[in-house]
């Protein structure tokens, strides 16, 4: 616990948590609530496509959006991590802090899973190769697992700012 | 521009005139291309319908936010007020459920064929809608122009409504502690829903994974529509339990206007036959990109709004 007073009490930490700028606290959680958008947004439309919705949409060329919900999900890590260590004391004693980060720790697996199995090597280095339809239904229930983690990363994120330990910000 | 957004009874005297009289015209047109069958302006009838429903939300939200310019003056009774909340209320939410079904039609007769209830239900929730918000609007008049009132409100010697159905769902919103937080998780997953569609539309016209033709990512138009329909669900009750906190708020008000324009943006991908014709590994042409571009830059713009409200304007 005195450990994570200090963490907050760095001094750019200490600036994001109480400086009234709109570049501190405002910007940086600006920043993370895109970088979810733009994470679960992409990830959610692979995961539909998978089971099934818009089944015209051709899933190889998908992989594409993968690097930029790459970069989106590395702006939430960093993001994530000022945010947490500005207001250590308060969320890392909260509970729910922990859920939200097993959702995302087990969505991170299910995604590794579900790139092995839709983007594998050999459709990605031919490019003229058709989706590995149909689609088995392990595949299917990984993209389920993968939604469900999601909404639960979302919920309990959100709902951060309502229960346990509140901080205010 | 600025001006008028700094004076929200005089917007809302402004805006008042597209649901009801812009909404009557689009009723016209729809009742008289379905007799006479005509394609294109049944087409452009949807089309009417779904921009007087993205132009109603601001038209509602600027009532709420002219009523404490008029509440207190002389001769001005809050019963009035709350009679006409409580019809402008009702209306708005048919006028939205006949954007939807307009929309939903727009999107369906591009790739299939309407299903045959499909004009039929937008046709009879117009027709409601009209006749709710012809309410609504009458009541509204009754507000400063009691003389043309059946009411006789300012002078009504009965006890002044405490309050009407709106103010009870805002308690509602405002009392229950879980509520607003099962309403701001919804809003974020309403707001994840929108952004799949826009980032894959948009991006793919961009030249993002081309391979991907553009009739296929069309087919994900209405999961974003489902969650701009929760937004706008959730967003609503956010508004009738904190009015207070929107109304004063000039960054709630850009919100506003991007969503109203997010609104008319969409149009383009419904609408061109250019855009429709992007196949697999074509590059879209420059207006369709214009369009991509435009929409990133209103959702973005909106999501910035909203989260900037406790920040920059008074909210919160």
């Amino acid at each position: 616990m005195e450990l994570l007073a200090h963490l907050e009490q760095i001094s750019f930490f200490a600036w994001v948590r109480e400086s009234r700028s709109l570049l501190a606290y405002p910007s940086i959680l600006l920043l993370h609530t895109i970088g979810m958008a733009v994470v679960v947004g992409l990830i959610a439309g692979i995961d539909l496509r998978i089971l099934g919705f818009a089944p015209a949409l051709p899933l190889t060329p998908m992989r594409k959006f993968l690097p930029i919900m790459w970069a989106a999900f590395a702006v939430n890590a960093v993001t994530g991590a000022i945010l947490l260590a500005a207001d250590a004391t308060t969320k890392l004693t909260n509970p729910d802090f922990f859920v939200k980060m097993a959702f995302i720790f087990l969505a991170l697996i299910v995604q590794r899973l579900i790139d092995g199995r839709v983007f594998p090597d050999a459709v990605i280095h031919d490019p003229v190769a058709g989706d590995p339809t149909p689609l088995p239904r392990q595949t299917k229930m990984l993209a389920a697992a993968s939604l469900v983690c999601w909404l639960g990363a979302i919920t309990a994120g959100r709902l951060l700012a309502y229960v346990g330990p509140v901080s205010g910000l | 521009m600025l001006d008028v957004l700094s004076n929200p009874a005089h917007v809302h005297l402004w805006l008042n005139h597209v649901p009801t009289v812009g909404f009557g015209a689009a009723l016209i047109l729809f009742i008289a291309a379905r007799l006479r069958g005509h394609d294109i302006l049944i087409q452009t009838g949807l089309v009417m319908f779904f921009v007087v429903a993205a132009v109603a939300i601001a038209t509602y939200l600027s009532g709420n936010a002219a009523e404490p310019l008029v509440q207190d003056r002389p001769g001005i009774s809050s019963r009035a007020i709350r009679a006409h909340e409580d019809a402008a209320l009702l209306a708005f939410v048919c006028m939205e459920m006949t954007g939807f079904l307009a929309w939903l039609a727009l999107w369906q007769r591009r790739r299939a064929r309407l299903a045959a209830w499909q004009l039929p239900a937008v046709l009879l929730a117009a027709i409601v809608t009209f006749g709710l918000m012809a309410r609504a609007a009458d009541l509204g008049g009754e507000i400063h122009h009691p003389e043309i009132g059946s009411m006789a409100s300012a002078t009504d010697s009965r006890p002044e409504l405490a309050s009407g159905t709106a103010q009870s769902i805002g308690l509602f919103v405002s009392s229950r502690p879980w509520v607003w937080p099962t309403a701001e998780t919804i809003h974020f997953i309403g707001l994840s829903m929108l952004f799949t569609v826009v980032l894959i539309v948009d991006l793919r016209l961009l030249g993002v994974a081309k391979r991907v033709p553009y009739p296929a990512v069309y087919q994900l138009l209405p999961l974003g529509m489902l969650g701009f329909g929760l937004n706008l669900a959730t967003g609503l009750l956010f508004f009738l339990g904190a009015t207070h906190q929107y109304i004063h708020n000039t960054t709630f008000y850009w919100k506003i206007v991007f969503v109203v324009l997010g609104g008319i943006n969409l149009l383009y991908f419904m609408l061109d036959d250019g855009v429709w014709t992007v196949g697999a590994g074509d590059d879209a042409p420059v207006g369709s990109k214009v369009a991509a571009a435009s929409a990133l830059f209103l959702w973005v713009a909106v999501l910035f709004c909203g989260h900037m409200l406790p920040f920059i304007g008074n909210a919160f």
